[in-house]
Order: C-alpha cells, then structure tokens, then sequence
C-alpha cells in the first residue's frame, strides 16, 4: 500500500509527458480483528488479518485508439499479502505438534498479471499473455500462459489457452483454483512420514479450447473444454509413521478434463433462457447441468423458473471421486418486480430432491468386515426434499440505497431462517455512512441443542478521499446464546492513482 | 422437513402469489394522463400509452395555434398531454416504455414550448432548418438546439443580444408566447432551458452522410409537438445496425461498446464508464438476461458461465475477485454472524460453497487451527458431529453420517482428510473395507484406473485381486 501511494504521487507530480498510454495504481487495504470461541466459550482462534494488494495497469500501450474496433494492448496486474498476525508460529513449525500443512501465516500471491491485445489483424485476433482467469461454465479458473481468440465475422470465435494451472504452494500461488478433494501444498522441509496425506504440488500442465458465438446480442453460446495433468509424487499410504515410509505413486495422470456448455438467449417481448452444463470425462459424470426461463409479463415484472442438477466431482487424484454422492435437483421459481425505476422486490421459492440409496449394492463384495449384520442396512425411502426461498427489496435514492434480503431454508438435517436490513449514503460526495443489522435463526438438528437466534449490526463510516478512493472503518456486533457477544472490526483503504 | 419449515414456505409462496397478482393488477389497470415530460422523472415513470394515432392537426387549429396566446400548446408532446403511441417512440422502445436511461440522457429542463408537427406540416420547415448542427456535429458535447435568432425570422422578435432581446409585435413574437412561466415585466429574465449533454460517445455526422435519417434514431418527432427525452435513441435501436460485439468489420456500424459507451480509460480500469451524476448505467433486461436485480448476485453465475466477456465490458477483473477470491466476507452473500451458523449453510448447500471456496484448502486450514478435524491439532471430541450411535453405528438412517455424504459429499471433504474416510472405507488395512462405491462402479471404472490409479491405490495394494476388475 505505501508502495501504492509512492508510486501514485510520482505519477501525479512527474512533468506530464506526451505518451498515448495510461497507467494506473490501485491498492485495497483490509484490516480484520476478530476472535474465533469454541461452543464453550474459549477463545480458540485470534485473528488479526492484514490483506493488502496491488494492482498495477497501463492501457493504451500499442496506441490510444481513436477508432473503437481499431486494435489495443494494455497490460495489468495484481499481488496480494495476506497475513494472519493471529497466527501462531508453532502452526507454522514443522517440528511442532501443532502444524497446520499449508497454513502460512504472511503469503504473497500474484492474482493475475498479463498483457492483453485485442482486435489485432482486423479484428480476427486477441490474446493474453501471462497468468489469467478464464471464466465460464467450467468455474473459475486460472492460469499462467497464453490464449489466443480468433473472432471471425462469421458469428463465431474460437480460443486456445494452455500452459500450468495455478497452484497452492508452488511460489506466489494459492490453490483457490486446483480442483477440489485433494489436500495439497508445499512439502518442503517435511519427513515423508509427517502427514502423509498432505499431497505434494508440482506443475500442473494444462490446456483449454473454447467456441463461442460472437456477432449476436439475443443469442450467445460457449462450448468450452479443459484437461489439466497431475505430475509428480502422490503419497497413496495414508498411515505411514516412522515405522513404514510412505508408498508414492509417481507419473503424469489426469487432474481434470471437463467439457461445458452455456447459452442463452433472448426475445426482448416476451422473455429469455439461459442453459449450461459441466460433464465430468474421468468420472463420466454430469456434474451441473442447469437452466433458468425468464418471462417478461409486464414492463416491470419477470417471472422466471429455474432448475439446476449437481453432483461433486473432485480432482482425480481425490479418493472421493469414488463415494457415493447422490445428485442434488434444485427446482426454483422466481420473481422480479421494479415497482419504479429506484424501488425493486424479488423474491423466489426452492425445493430440493435428493435421492438416496434404497436398495443394497456389492454384495458380492464384502462391505463390513466387522461383521456388523446391519451394514447394508438402506432405508426405505427414496426421495429427501428440502426447500427455502429469498426475498429481496432495494431502493436508491440520491446517494445511497436501503435494502432488505430474507432467506429461509428447511430440511431435515438443519433450518436456517433470517433478514437483513441495509443502508449506504454518501453525504457531500465524500462522507460515506453505512449500517446493517439482522436477525437470524438457525437449528442444526443433526445435533441436539445447537439452535440459536443471532441477533447483530453493523456500523460504518468512511471518507471519500477522492475518486476511487476511500478509507472506511465498520464495527460489528453479533449476539447468539451459543457463543455469547462476538465482535469484529474492520478498517478498510482503497487507493486508485492514474495519469 | 418441521410444520414451521412447510408453513415458511406456504407463506413465502403466498408472498410471491400477492406480488405478482399486484403487479399484474397494476400493469392492468388504465393508463393515467402521463405528467409533463419536462419533469425529470416523467418519462421514466411514464405508463402505457394509448397505442392509437394522434389525431391530426386542422388548418383552424394551426392557425390558433400561431396567432393566439394560448400556452397549453406545445408544451407537451402530444395535445392535451396524451400518452405517446410506440409507433411515435424511437426504434427499440418497448410498450409502456419509462423512456431512455437518467444515466445516459439526463433529465432535461424544458421551459419552452415548441410545437414541432405545426413546424414540419404547416411551415414545411425541415429538422435541419432549426438543427443545422445536427448535420456536421462530431460530438455529443455541441448544442444542437438552435440558437433564439433562428425564431426571430418568423416570429418578428430578435435575440440578437439576450441582454436586450426585443419582442415582435404580433403574439407568436411576444416573449411569453414560447418561454414558459414568463410573465409581463420579467424584462429579459426567462427560465433556464436546460438539455445536459448525453453520456456517450455520438458523432451525428457519420450517420447523416450514411444516410440515416432523423426518424431512425429520434422516432416521428414531426408528429409531436415538445419533444422531451422520451424521443432520445433507445440502445436496443442502436442495435438494429450496430449488434455485433467483437465482431470483426462486419459493415460499418462499429459493435464494441466504447462506439457509444463512454470509454472510462485507467480511470475506469479500462473498462466503459458506468458511474455518473444522473445515475449508474446497468443493463436491461432484453440484454443477455442480466438485469441486476436485487437477487442478481444469486443469479449472476448464469450470466458469468455463459459470457464473461459481456460481463468485463464494464467489470474488471477485481469486482470479481472481491467475492470470489477475495478475504474479507462479503456481507450481502454470507450475512452476520456467518461463522456460527456457516454450518448449517454448508451441511444444506444452498449456497454452493465450492463456487467460491476450495474446501481442502480454505475451509480444511482454519478447521485444522481451531480443532474441528480429526486431524488437527486439537482431536475431535465429538462434540462437532452427532453422537456415534446415531452418526456412525448401524443401522443407517437419516442422520446417519452415510446419508449426509451421500446428499452433500463436500460438507465431508471440507474438514476431512482422506485418510479420515479410508480409515474405516480403505480396502485394506484398518478399514478393510466399508465400501464407499456406488452400484455398478466397477463396471465403469477401468477408464479411470487406466488414467489415473492413483487414487485406486490409496485403499486397495497395486496387486489386490479386486483392483483386477478395473485393469
């Protein structure tokens, strides 16, 4: 962040010079004390998180575009330090039983950092060079390596990417976007017999291949494909100790490889429909597959219908990719009503259905070699439902907006139930005041006596220091039977510096 | 599922039952006078037009029109300030249309009255007779209104100099004959008329020698009398010529945004200016589905799957990450107190936890430091699941750990390791062998042995008999 307003103030005061590109500085800056206490009381956790990042861009660099489809070239980037001075060091000593692998209490991580062109040849090509996210029916995703997209003026466009996946552990990495189910992270220093199923990381090759629509603004469509390869070491014994070495398998093998799909399309009368999926080829599986029907009946109402069918899948080198995981099936409807162009209301509805096994399977395998007879017990019934819904109200007015967003949720195995109430406003266009209070009620009923009714707000209030630009502290107090008065701070910084 | 969960549910269904039917009842019910144009909110809170045609205008009320006094004339688009027709609108206007967007045309100050159909059909007078400008303007920032001595000619005034401006002498040239609210002994005081540039990027000039006319933008305005905002284009117009985003060199109606879009250069972070004085740009509805509703954070992740681009048109890549990759919990997604209750959520999966987080690495971290983990430092009392009889002993039933993981498997992996599970579902060893496969698995599972074993062999040894049956 000090960097950040070094380098802006050089910006701002250096003699201006005749260069068509512009650079900019940007820097967000959080704080956060809060504590975490067990169900008992005990503070059990301290955090004092100090989040800062900063982004550099230039634009422009090829030439300042006067011709809006003429080509461009800009470059951005941005690093982050993520800090827990809560932390202690013993969770972070190798030697020490209260290692936490993976937990670093200070990383620092290169977000994105790349140099974009777009409509270069006429318009056919775009590219991006350097670590990136990519976006679509996949999730979200990145990488560090190169894209190239060829838009066409035949209404499609095709894009290629490849080079290694961003990984956890390996230098200015996080692992927010491996595939999830493997524990994973930088082994360094560690005996092979000191947690053995903390995987280690290596490079991940991977690469990509989309098309997509371009041309259309009532219709669009991607298709997209990625395969991501393990490399390296997989500890399989999940039991050594400093008597039996742990056993490793060593190759190339897939992480991942998936194929999705998303659309929509719209009639500006009548309404609109969007649509995608996500299949899973190692596990030749369906994982998502959803699709949303909006109608426009009035001017100001929409109605809309939703279904979404997922079952997780996991990174191939997960176990759990072989559980069982039955298939969630949401069914939801929807409306949306702008009583005037400043005052909106939602609201929606959801059920669940999920099945479950009613019938034994593998017997011929032997599944409780305990000699439990009622191991293949299933029960009787086929289907488990739960249902919820939301409503939501915002009105702007002037500078500011006041909110209220509901949810409840219900099923068997808990029930969540609460509102929120917002309010922003910005006075004289620097003085910014917030708050926020609500009540929420929860029951887990998998566990007896861990219901609870929280009770909270929020206070804040900052300074536009100008624009793009603020500083901003809030204060929040929440109050449930379970763990008491719990307090959390916050003190925010956002820097923005151009030329 | 309780009686209070069945009778939320009722009761949040007969919410949205109530909300739709007032709205069709409202969206129903006859059209009141709309309000005078010149008022900001006017056009935007405009109702359905009567869609039938203006009467025409009679040689006898023309002439009234222009030798009388009589101000209610012109002062709305349409006699007696009737609701416009669509077919008077520009292209791309909708029924029941609120008029442009505040935040692209600003709310216009008109404080004189002009009646454009008496001009064009009586006078034969042609727009660019008034809007000469219109013809070579470059920029939305030149005033394309025409200067007061253009009325002078016919009306006999002259406003040569606006400190002194000298009326004419029949009653179309006295000053209160166009200016509004001007009252005898005002001297040359007159109400500010007032049209804000737009925000955008428009070069008139390019589209008059393509030969496209008035009309095609600004809709039948020689029909109406005051033209207010409501006859300003409509992006959904725009998009009859220029609907080709990214596309390349397809005719010469440029498709990237920027083409009208005010361009925000690094101040905007590279992406088109969203944010002004009169209000924040947001796409409608018609546009990719994406209007940001108050529950569009719920919903954005159908926009976002199927066309980032759309969304990086005016999002850069930071509003993004604030969520997704962010670190401090964003307040409208997980509300207060999300810590104690973020188990709940996570064991329902309302919100699926995986599209923001990787539960082996966010979630498994902070579970391991504060013990809720069978592998963290502090052991698992118990105290985290139910109790063994009903978690983990047979029989099965509902609340049994089986029935959790078979309907949300994440809600496991997020604070266990795998050896956790093989302890008791490992093929060898310790377990021996709760099978955790699904029927029929083994018939589908060379392919995955052939291109990864690797997690074959955490439960079963490379020359188990059983793994045979996936080689």
């Amino acid at each position: 962040m000090i960097l950040a307003v070094g380098v802006g103030a050089g910006l701002s005061l250096a003699p201006s010079v005749a260069l068509a590109l512009e650079p900019e500085i940007t820097s967000d800056t959080a704080a956060q004390f809060y504590e975490v206490r067990s169900p008992t009381g005990e503070t059990i956790l301290q955090r004092r998180r100090l989040t800062t990042t900063l982004g550099v861009s230039v634009y422009d660099l090829y030439d300042t575009p006067q011709d809006p489809s003429g080509p461009s070239l800009s470059f951005r980037a941005r690093m982050r330090y993520d800090a827990d001075y809560g932390g202690r060091g013993a969770e972070t000593d190798i030697t020490s039983r209260s290692l936490v692998p993976g937990f670093e209490r200070g990383p620092i991580d290169l977000m994105y950092g790349y140099v974009e062109g777009r409509r270069f040849l006429e318009g056919w090509l775009g590219f991006k060079v350097g670590r990136q996210y990519v976006v679509d029916s996949l999730g979200w995703w990145s990488f560090d390596g190169g894209e190239v997209k060829i838009t066409t003026p035949y209404y499609i466009a095709a894009e290629l990417y490849g080079g290694l996946e961003q990984r956890g552990g390996m230098p200015l990495s996080t692992p927010r976007f491996e595939r999830d189910g493997v524990w994973r992270g930088d082994r360094s220093g560690y005996d092979p017999s000191l947690y053995p199923s903390f995987q280690p990381n290596d490079v991940a090759p991977a690469y990509g291949a989309a098309l997509e629509s371009a041309g259309f603004t009532w219709l669009h469509g991607r298709l997209t494909y990625r395969r991501v390869y393990n490399t390296g070491a997989s500890n399989t014994s999940q039991f050594a100790n400093g008597l039996r070495a742990p056993v490793s398998y060593d190759g190339t093998r897939i992480s991942q490889e998936r194929l999705g799909w998303g659309f929509d399309g719209t009639l500006p009368n009548l309404g609109g429909i969007k649509g995608g999926l996500a299949y899973d080829l190692y596990n030749a599986k369906m994982a998502n597959l959803f699709a949303s029907v909006d109608l426009y009946a009035t001017h100001k109402l929409t109605l809309s219908v939703d279904y979404d069918y997922y079952v997780p899948t996991f990174d191939a080198d997960s176990i759990w990719n072989f559980f069982l995981a039955m298939p969630m099936n949401d069914l939801g409807v929807r409306a949306a009503y702008d009583a005037t162009e400043k005052l909106s209301f939602t609201g929606s509805a959801r059920g669940r259905l999920f099945g479950v096994q009613t019938e034994a399977e593998n017997v011929e395998q032997p599944t409780s070699p305990n000699g439990l007879a009622s191991g293949n017990y299933y029960p009787k019934s086929s289907i488990n439902v739960m249902a919820g819904g939301n409503l939501g109200a915002r009105w702007h007015f002037g500078e500011g907006a006041v909110g209220a967003r509901g949810a409840a949720d219900f099923a068997d195995n808990g029930e969540r139930l609460g509102i929120d109430v917002y309010g922003e406003r910005t006075l004289e266009t620097r003085y910014v005041l917030s708050a926020r209070t609500g009540v929420w009620q929860w029951d887990d009923k998998l566990r007896r006596d861990r219901d609870a009714t929280s009770f909270q707000y929020v206070l804040g209030a900052g300074y536009k220091l100008w624009p793009r630009s603020l500083v901003y502290a809030d204060f929040e107090h929440d109050m449930n039977r379970i763990a008491g008065q719990r307090f959390r701070a916050m003190v925010w910084l956002s820097v923005a510096v151009s030329k | 599922m309780s009686r209070r969960g069945l009778g939320a549910i009722a009761l949040l269904i007969a919410m949205l039952v109530l909300a739709a039917c007032t709205a069709f009842a409202q969206d129903q019910a006859p059209a009141p006078p709309a309000p005078p144009s010149d008022v900001p909110d006017a056009a935007a809170e405009a109702d359905p037009p009567d869609t039938s045609a203006p009467p025409p205008m009679s040689a006898e009320s023309a002439h009234a029109y222009a030798t009388s006094t009589d101000v209610s004339s012109g002062t709305s688009p349409l006699p007696g300030n009737g609701a416009l027709p669509l077919k008077l609108l520009p292209p791309g206007a909708f029924e029941q249309d609120r008029g442009p967007s505040e935040a692209v045309f600003p709310p216009q100050k008109l404080t004189l009255r002009f009646n454009h159909k008496f001009h064009v059909e009586q006078q034969k007078l042609q727009c660019k007779t008034c809007h000469l400008g219109a013809t070579t303007s470059e920029s939305v920032a030149d005033k394309l209104t025409p200067k007061p001595t253009t009325c002078d000619a016919c009306h006999g005034s002259n406003h040569d100099d606006l400190n002194t401006v000298q009326p004419g002498d029949s009653a179309n040239g006295k000053c209160n004959f166009c200016h509004l609210g001007y009252k005898e002994g005002d001297g040359n005081l007159v109400a500010k008329f007032e049209i804000p540039r737009a925000n955008m990027v428009f070069n008139h000039k390019k589209h008059v020698v393509r030969n496209i006319n008035c009309q095609q933008c600004h809709g039948d305005v020689q029909e109406l009398e005051l033209a207010t905002r409501d006859q300003m284009p409509r992006m959904r117009g725009c998009f009859g010529c220029h609907q080709q985003p990214e596309a390349a060199a397809r005719g010469e109606a440029k498709a990237a945004c920027e083409t009208c879009h005010v361009k925000g250069g690094a101040k905007e972070g590279g992406r088109i200016k969203t944010v002004f004085a009169s209000g924040t740009m947001e796409p409608p509805r018609w546009l990719h589905n994406s209007q940001h509703t108050p529950d569009f954070v719920q919903r954005h992740k159908y926009v976002a799957a199927n066309d980032s681009q759309f969304c990086a048109n005016c999002h850069k890549e930071d509003f993004c990450t604030g969520c997704h990759d962010g670190r401090v919990r964003p307040r409208n997604i997980h509300p207060n107190d999300y810590l104690n209750m973020h188990a709940v959520e996570g064991r329902l999966a309302t919100q699926k936890c995986t599209s923001c987080h990787r539960e082996q690495s966010f979630c498994l971290g902070c579970h391991q430091r504060v013990g809720v983990s069978m592998s963290g430092p502090v052991k698992d009392s118990g105290r985290f699941h139910p109790p063994k009889s009903e978690w983990s002993d047979p029989p099965r039933r509902p609340g049994h750990h089986s029935f959790e993981a078979n309907r949300n498997l994440n809600a496991c992996v997020s604070c266990h390791i795998e050896r956790d599970c093989v302890v008791c579902h490992g093929g060898q060893g310790i377990g021996g062998g709760f099978n955790p496969h699904s029927g029929g698995f083994a018939g589908g599972c060379t392919t995955q042995f052939k291109r990864n074993p690797r997690p074959c062999y955490v439960c079963h040894d490379p020359g188990a008999a059983v793994l045979q049956r996936c080689k």
